[in-house]
């Protein structure tokens, strides 16, 4: 696990070493590359996973064909379908709240980009793909992915749209319901790794949790404390939104929820925030619950990327078999059941960690 | 190997005697149609008469309330039925006045009565007194005249002037600041709605505290273009444009059945046994349909079990494209039989159907896994949209969603049509009156459709080869006697798919009336709905099983 | 719980099993029953102009031109009005029309779906099946038993 250890040299460094700058302005112009880079990454995931990949898994539960006349396996339908979503006019309605109306779409895949700063996502060749290591990571992280609910009330509220208002304010439900549950979950991680910092968080997974034959197993804290992984995911997909937790789009009751009113670009906008935000999820889980970019032979950036895609492919997964729940039951599962598993698992794993520690 | 007879010792039959003596001195003459006695009453004494027939007769079924203009009178009728025993039938035949037409309404008897009522005023002008809510229903409320009264011009332009008809929501429709309530317009373009539906809802919150559907944007005129066409042939493409979700035969049967009694023509039982067969696949294909659209409302996006149960009803159409020639708008029933013998070759057929049954199980086993066993969809529809059984009688539902209420009524048990009463087979019947009900009962219904298409196979397989006769000796034009009047029912998809025609002498109907399993479910949504939150309002209105092709006509 | 898996499980089944349901449309050209009721042909030749169809059409679709003569000069038949309900066809005494299996049909206007004779003469068989033998049995009550195949050109 060597470069992933405390005071490793991160991206924005690296960088402004290989451009050969120093000080304040070195800094700077690393930090915005490394963004940059990182930024287009996940942006360019989003844009394979929206028109094409998302499409290609329904297509495979669904015993169908999907997107496959344009390019190999289809794949140019992202440009079609880029061309097709930006082209098209974009429709504001009467007496909407303009400048929230308009930021909406902005906020909600800021937000979600943000919190990929704060990931470790494995070494590239030379490079670690590791923007920012804050001593507070896991906490800013859950702090940055929050800002999505102010996004989507914003839009919900601002469209002049009964059904978009009501999507907004199911969207604020559902996230307070179920970050309270997610974020104690996050930390009995906390507790076993007894840091918030990220790089650390990673670090402690890499001791080994038992060998089988000659095989080891690491101590990922999914095979540590497999009780609140299952948490995690359920709270997780629910704070993403996908099934069986996507009432506040909800299609077939209030149509499309907060982006019912918005069309081309800011459609667009709305949409890589989701996706961008589901990947956000994933990266989370690959981090604190999955060891991060650990993995065999291959790069550790390719086992991060394996790792997220794995998670967007449970959700489709999700969403193809299990039903939606009702929001007053959404509400229920949330108080009721997970916040009290919840600080359940957290009391128990406090106690077990200060027992053998 | 024959199906079991439902329990009719219970069910006191009255002669039309007894009915004239109980209604007594109520009735001012007798109009008896083919199917049914019919009594005359004067037009204030329309509740008194029914809560007579219903309270001490038993006659608990408003199964249709048919209007129509004539040279003298205006006439309204209503048909009246038993839940436990539909064949017997009564008619209350209420006269209104030409240059006044004046009735009572029947609203506080039968609820059902509501809609069937507003339909009459609608399309023919009658109006109705003490009626909670006389307003058109099919055509927009700026319609001009009663298009199928007789002094109704077809070319008047239908001028509105702009302030009747100027956009509602220019004004603002916020309503005063303390009011605790929200309306909302579900559709008439709603992912939801089955088509064009509107739904007009106040909402408390997530609540729904008054919900009223909205129908009549697909009004195809259906009645009056049958009206227009001859009995023999131009009639029958017409019923499979209304249940047009692959019920087409379901829906021939109906007028194959009302045409064939009031001509009395014979329908030889080679003919029957494939009717019997071709109908019952038709039933498999609108449950599945139903299937797919509830998982639909109820799971959210284009899921998996949707495209399954494509999947299944896509086979299904396959076996009657061959059969009959076309996917969707069958046209395959004629006066006095069907057009076509089964396909050449017969044992392809035959195989290619036996091969769909036999996979038929695994499906459902499917369909079970993903859908009744799943605990989210347990948690979403037990106990969710409760409809009563004294509740849906009075509205007059039939088909799956009276039998999810616990309502023993099918009528191809109990007024027995077709081959079915020499089968083996049950009705499926519920008693939990909610949408998982509903849902259940469709799935089961499935396994007895299939059990009655095995049945008619091994029967057409074996069937004599020189007794293969598809069709009756029908004369060429068929003009029944002036003013014969009939009412027959037969059990389409969604439920009781009922047809009133009178005849005046010549090659077409005189009036044309469609009572439709569906108008009357759909009246329900409310009873089912208020009080539930908007995702179990959808949910309900999908257990329905609505195809606006059939509310509107 | 066991009910949410065993859905899920079954979606995956079928994921894995890699089957398709659908077909590749026009690469894939469908089966369609030789009962199968599409675009009707005509046969001038055949016709006697008896207007046995232009009468039985439920909604108009057919519409006939003769001269004083009783010559028949138009058949006009409106592709995009038709419910493709075949009685025409089964009304013919001497089969001048027929519904091919032909489902494929576009226009830009709907006036383009006006096909006059020389249009319907045109249309082309479905995979060059003539569905005129499947559909023998049915035709007893109307004309008695046909006399080998026909000639539609």
């Amino acid at each position: 696990m060597a470069g992933l250890l405390q005071g490793e040299v991160l991206l924005p460094e690296q960088l402004a070493d290989l451009m050969g700058l120093e000080g304040p302005l070195g800094v700077a112009v690393g930090a915005l590359l490394g963004a940059f880079i990182v930024g287009n990454i996940m942006l360019a995931m989003t844009g394979v996973a929206g028109p094409w990949a998302k499409r290609k898994i329904t297509a495979a539960f669904t015993d169908r064909f999907a997107v496959n006349r344009i390019g190999p396996f289809g794949l140019f339908i992202i440009v079609a379908d880029s061309v097709r979503l930006l082209g098209k006019e974009l429709i504001i309605p009467s007496n909407a709240d303009r400048p929230s109306y308009d930021l909406a779409p902005i906020v909600l895949p800021a937000s979600a980009l943000l919190g990929f700063a704060v990931i470790p996502m494995g070494d590239l060749g030379p490079l670690n793909i590791h923007l920012a290591d804050p001593e507070a990571g896991l906490a800013l992280v859950f702090a940055f992915a929050s800002i999505a609910s102010i996004a989507l009330v914003m839009g919900g509220y601002a469209s002049n749209n009964k059904y978009s208002l009501m999507g907004g304010l199911r969207a604020v439900a559902q996230n307070i319901a179920y970050e309270i549950p997610l974020i104690v979950t996050a930390m009995s991680v906390v507790i076993f790794a007894g840091s918030l910092q990220m790089s650390t968080i990673v670090a402690e997974q890499g001791a080994t949790l038992v060998s089988l034959g000659g095989i080891d197993i690491p101590a990922w804290y999914a095979f540590v404390n497999p009780f609140a992984f299952v948490l995690f995911l359920v709270a997780n997909m629910a704070e993403i939104g996908r099934n069986p937790f996507d009432i506040p789009e909800a299609p077939t009751e209030i149509v499309a929820g907060y982006q019912t009113e918005y069309s081309s670009v800011y459609f667009v906008l709305f949409y890589l925030g989701e996706f961008l935000h589901i990947f956000l999820g994933g990266a989370i889980m690959a981090t604190i619950f999955l060891g991060g970019p650990a993995g065999p032979v291959l790069p550790g950036f390719v086992w991060f990327v394996i790792k997220i895609w794995a998670f967007f492919l449970f959700t489709q997964w999700a969403r193809s078999a299990l039903p939606r729940v009702r929001i007053d039951q959404l509400i229920e599962i949330g108080w009721k059941g997970m916040l009290v598993l919840s600080f359940a698992n957290l009391v128990l794993t406090a106690i077990i960690v200060g027992v053998i520690a | 190997m024959s199906i079991e007879l439902p329990e009719t010792a219970g069910v006191t039959e009255q002669s039309p005697e007894e009915l004239e003596a109980l209604l007594d001195e109520l009735v001012i003459g007798r109009d008896d149609h083919l199917n049914a006695p019919g009594y005359v009453i004067k037009p204030d004494t329309v509740v008194e008469s029914l809560r007579r027939l219903r309270d001490d007769a038993g006659f608990d079924h408003l199964s249709c309330v048919t209007a129509q203009e004539y040279d003298d009178r205006y006439e309204s009728i209503y048909h009246l039925k038993k839940f436990d025993d539909p064949t017997q039938e009564v008619s209350i035949v209420v006269p209104a006045d030409k240059e006044n037409p004046v009735s009572q309404s029947a609203n506080a008897v039968f609820r059902t009565a509501d809609w069937h009522e507003r339909e009459a005023y609608d399309l023919v002008g009658i109006e109705y007194d003490e009626h909670p809510n006389l307003k058109r229903i099919l055509l927009p409320d700026t319609w001009q005249g009663h298009p199928l009264g007789q002094s109704y011009d077809q070319d008047q332009p239908q001028v509105v002037p702009l302030r009747e008809h100027k956009n509602p929501l220019l004004e603002d429709q916020r309503a005063a600041s303390e009011s605790e309530t929200m309306y909302l317009n579900i559709g008439p373009h709603h992912p939801a709605t089955h088509g064009v539906l509107h739904v007009k809802a106040v909402l408390d919150g997530e609540q729904v505290v008054d919900l009223e559907p909205d129908i009549g944007y697909l009004h195809r005129c259906e009645e009056q273009m049958c009206q227009n066409s001859t009995y023999r042939y131009q009639i029958m493409p017409y019923p499979d444009r209304w249940d047009y979700i692959s019920a087409g035969l379901l829906n021939e049967w109906a007028y194959a059945r009302v045409a064939e009694d009031m001509a009395d023509i014979e329908v030889p039982e080679y003919a029957q046994v494939i009717r019997t067969m071709g109908a019952e696949l038709c039933r498999m294909a609108a449950h599945f349909l139903a299937l797919g659209t509830f998982a639909l409302d109820i799971y959210g996006d284009f899921t998996a079990i949707f495209m399954y149960s494509i999947r299944d009803r896509e086979r299904v159409q396959n076996i009657l494209e061959d059969l009959t020639g076309q996917r969707l708008m069958f046209n395959y029933f004629r006066l006095g039989g069907v057009v076509w013998d089964l396909p050449e070759p017969r044992e392809e057929f035959i195989e290619n159907a036996r091969d769909y049954l036999e996979e038929l199980p695994t499906a459902l086993e499917e369909y079970h896994d993903m859908m009744t066993a799943n605990e989210i969809l347990q948690l979403r529809t037990v106990d969710t949209g409760v409809l009563p059984p004294e509740v849906a009688k009075s509205y007059g539902a039939t088909g799956p969603v009276a039998r999810g209420s616990g309502i023993d009524y099918d009528l191809r048990r109990d007024d027995p049509y077709g081959y079915y009463d020499k089968l083996d087979w049950d009705v499926v019947v519920e008693d939990g009156c909610d949408n998982y009900s509903r849902l259940l009962v469709r799935m089961r219904e499935v396994e007895q459709s299939a059990k009655i298409v095995e049945q008619c196979l091994d029967l057409l397989e074996d069937w004599p080869e020189d007794e293969r006769t598809i069709q009756a000796n029908v004369p060429r034009t068929i003009k029944p006697k002036d003013d014969t009047e009939i009412y027959r029912a037969v059990e389409g998809a969604k439920g009781e798919l009922g047809i009133y025609i009178r005849a005046d002498g010549t090659e077409k109907p005189a009036r044309f009336k469609i009572r439709s399993p569906c108008f009357s479910n759909l009246q329900t949504l409310p009873e089912m709905s208020n009080g539930e939150y908007v995702p179990d309002a959808i949910a309900s209105l999908g257990s329905l099983d609505i195809v606006l092709g059939e509310v509107d006509r | 719980m066991i009910g949410l898996l065993k859905g899920m499980a079954t979606t995956m089944k079928h994921a894995l099993d890699g089957k398709k349901f659908t077909v590749e449309y026009p690469e894939t050209a469908p089966e369609v029953s030789p009962r199968f009721r599409g675009v009707h042909k005509f046969s001038q030749e055949r016709c006697i102009w008896c207007r046995q169809c232009e009468n039985v059409c439920p909604n108009d679709t057919i519409q006939i031109v003769m001269d004083d003569q009783r010559n028949g000069e138009q058949y006009n038949l409106h592709i995009g009005q038709c419910i493709y309900c075949r009685l025409c066809e089964e009304v013919c005494p001497v089969d001048a029309i027929l519904l091919t299996q032909n489902f494929e049909f576009t226009a830009d206007t709907k006036d383009e779906f006006i096909y006059n004779k020389e249009q319907l003469k045109n249309v082309p068989w479905y995979k060059g099946i003539d569905p005129l033998n499947s559909r023998n049995p049915d035709r007893g009550a109307w004309i008695g038993e046909g006399d080998g195949s026909v000639d539609y050109q």
